[in-house]
């Protein structure tokens, strides 16, 4: 029980952490960004390659880069800072000259195209095989298979989560966050106002990044294996599926909308009772994915918990308020 | 105050006129082509300061794309811009406005879900929490610049009677009440130069009149504007001088007064 309920936790928390990364990106500025799980595999193995030892120590039955064997949290670190230092090069030839939804073509094309060049360079990252036995975070001090490792590494996940939750939260509600929606509306005329709209979506890029290299990170250290079939590009459909029913733009929503997809839904489908040929209940789910963004974009296209209003406080001298030009065209 | 037809000064004089009379923005044989298409063709063009400028012309006569291109939203195939003295030509749309070139758009380009408040200090300048350090830093690092910046919103919103509206979501607007936004938007940046792209379109009638009063009430306290409009009688009220294009080049320019004793421009666009 304790290992259903810690993976359960574990994964919520890395669903958290991937719907906060892109309901910044996509929900508060607008970027489509389909090749957001790209990220998140490039934190897995940064973190994976940074902890293991070198591929010959074990026996040389998988082949990767590095191999540094370094302690933790250095694998989390550096798993963060890659994640981040990916966006520049994506960002400078995705978002600076292409228009919206030509980045969301390029970006999805690239997600396919990177799990393509490490399925098939085995010498880079073990191919398709992935990586295995990753070491577990300070499972040289611990016994990692012990039930008080397990809510460790869960409530300290957890903890991460709720960490940049209030970064992503300050970060949204403050003038720089407005600027963000501003450019998410309309970047041209934000643009003539004075905001470099490449520049932010450079940064937002970066800071999305960061924390999808943070959440692979987490889910390698606790799962211990990584391999292409883990990332494939319909993970950041599901990811982007969460943050429309949860409430783009909020991180509320974000929140929500990852413990109702990609945990609750693969929970709930979980208990089925088996029925039709073997592979029904998985297609049937991204049947229902597919189905559960198309009605919200239908029905409810702000979410389940939509975006607040941002109302100021009131005037300390309240004016009274004269004839105010009418509402006709 | 009637003004002559030679207003609009050639460029090699302007540095020879008084401060007073010297451009706030010449254009210097400004092209811009699409793919062989001249939608702006050799146009050169002074904007003198404290005054509105009107350009106008017959739809498809480049005056928008014209506009595009002073305020760096398009790229000048060719030609040259420039701007209180210093030649912004390769500069972006962003480092325009903030030098003080802002323009506003033909169709609403208003912040849609952001409030008409939060669409004003969207665009308002020297906010220390507008960056992403300021905004990791928190409220207590940009809280003064914040009720700053909003203080002069709303005061601007006092002025434009736009008060009520302070907490709609701008969608939620009429079309002339978002033209209100955009300009008091613009206003934001405190602008020198105020690029207006047919502000009165699709605008109430009663509302035009009080667009055009805002116009020249922004004149008087020292704003340099140029507007694209088709309002003809609004034009002919506020502007001196105006500028005609057709075809993407500059036909005439004067007072209103004067471009109707011209029969070319008359046949070109001041049928009726």
């Amino acid at each position: 029980m304790t290992y259903y309920l810690t993976t359960v936790l574990v994964y919520a928390a890395v669903d958290i952490l991937a719907c906060l990364a892109i309901s910044l990106q996509f929900g508060v500025s607008g970027i489509v960004n389909f090749s957001f799980i790209i990220f998140q595999a490039a934190g897995a193995y940064t973190a994976g390659v940074l902890s293991l030892p070198k591929d010959t120590a074990n026996g040389g039955f998988q082949t990767y880069i590095l191999g540094l064997n370094l302690s933790f949290p250095l694998p989390w670190i550096g798993a963060t800072l890659v994640g981040a230092l990916l966006a520049p090069p994506i960002g400078l030839v995705v978002l600076r000259r292409l228009r919206s939804d030509y980045q969301a073509i390029a970006m999805l094309v690239l997600s396919v195209i990177a799990s393509l060049v490490v399925t098939n360079t085995p010498a880079f990252l073990d191919g398709a095989a992935g990586l295995a036995l990753v070491p577990q975070p300070l499972s040289d001090k611990f016994n990692a298979y012990s039930d008080g490792y397990q809510w460790a590494y869960t409530i300290g996940s957890l903890l991460l989560a709720v960490i940049v939750f209030f970064i992503v939260q300050r970060l949204i509600n403050s003038p720089y966050g407005r600027s963000l929606r501003a450019m998410r509306e309309n970047e041209v005329a934000a643009n003539a106002l004075g905001k470099n709209a490449v520049a932010m979506k450079m940064t937002v890029f970066v800071v999305g990044g960061a924390i999808a290299g943070l959440s692979g990170a987490i889910l390698v250290g606790f799962i211990t294996t990584w391999a292409p079939s883990t990332w494939l590009y319909p993970e950041t459909l599901i990811l982007f599926a969460a943050v429309i029913v949860g409430g783009r733009g909020n991180n509320y929503g974000a929140v929500l909308g990852a413990l109702l997809v990609p945990v609750g839904f693969e929970e709930a489908t979980r208990y089925l009772p088996p029925f039709g040929p073997p592979g029904l209940i998985p297609a049937l789910e991204w049947v229902c994915i597919g189905g559960l963004i198309l009605g919200f974009l239908w029905f409810r296209p702000r979410g389940v918990l939509p975006e607040r209003r941002r109302v100021f406080a009131a005037r300390p001298n309240p004016v009274e308020v004269g004839e105010q030009h009418a509402g006709g065209n | 105050m009637p003004v002559e037809t030679d207003a609009v000064a050639a460029t090699p004089a302007a540095a020879q006129q008084p401060l007073s009379q010297r451009p706030l923005l010449v254009a210097t044989h400004v092209s811009r082509h699409f793919d062989g298409v001249r939608a702006v063709e050799d146009v050169s063009i002074d904007v003198l300061p404290g005054r509105i400028t009107g350009l106008i012309g017959p739809n498809g006569a480049g005056k928008s794309t014209f506009l595009a291109v002073l305020a760096g939203t398009l790229p000048a195939s060719s030609g040259t811009i420039t701007f209180d003295g210093h030649d912004v030509t390769s500069l972006p749309a962003f480092r325009r406005a903030r030098r003080g070139l802002v323009r506003t758009f033909q169709l609403p380009s208003e912040f849609a879900q952001l409030t008409v408040l939060e669409n004003l200090l969207a665009a308002a300048p020297h906010n220390r929490g507008d960056s992403l350090v300021g905004a990791l830093l928190g409220k207590r690092y940009w809280r003064a610049d914040e009720d700053r910046l909003v203080a002069e919103a709303r005061a601007l919103l006092d002025r434009f009677r736009m008060t009520a509206k302070e907490s709609d979501y701008a969608s939620s607007l009429s079309g002339g009440q978002k033209r209100l936004v955009e300009i008091m938007r613009a206003l934001m940046l405190q602008p020198r130069l105020l690029l207006l792209d047919e502000p009165m379109s699709g605008v109430h009638p009663s509302i035009i009149g009080e667009i055009a009063d805002y116009c020249e009430a922004l004149r008087d306290d020292g704003l340099t504007i140029l507007i694209v409009e088709h309002e003809l009688h609004m034009i002919e009220r506020m502007c001196d001088p105006v500028i005609v294009m057709a075809q993407g080049s500059v036909i005439g320019q004067g007072t209103m007064a004067a471009l109707r004793q011209q029969r070319e421009i008359v046949d070109a666009y001041l049928v009726g």
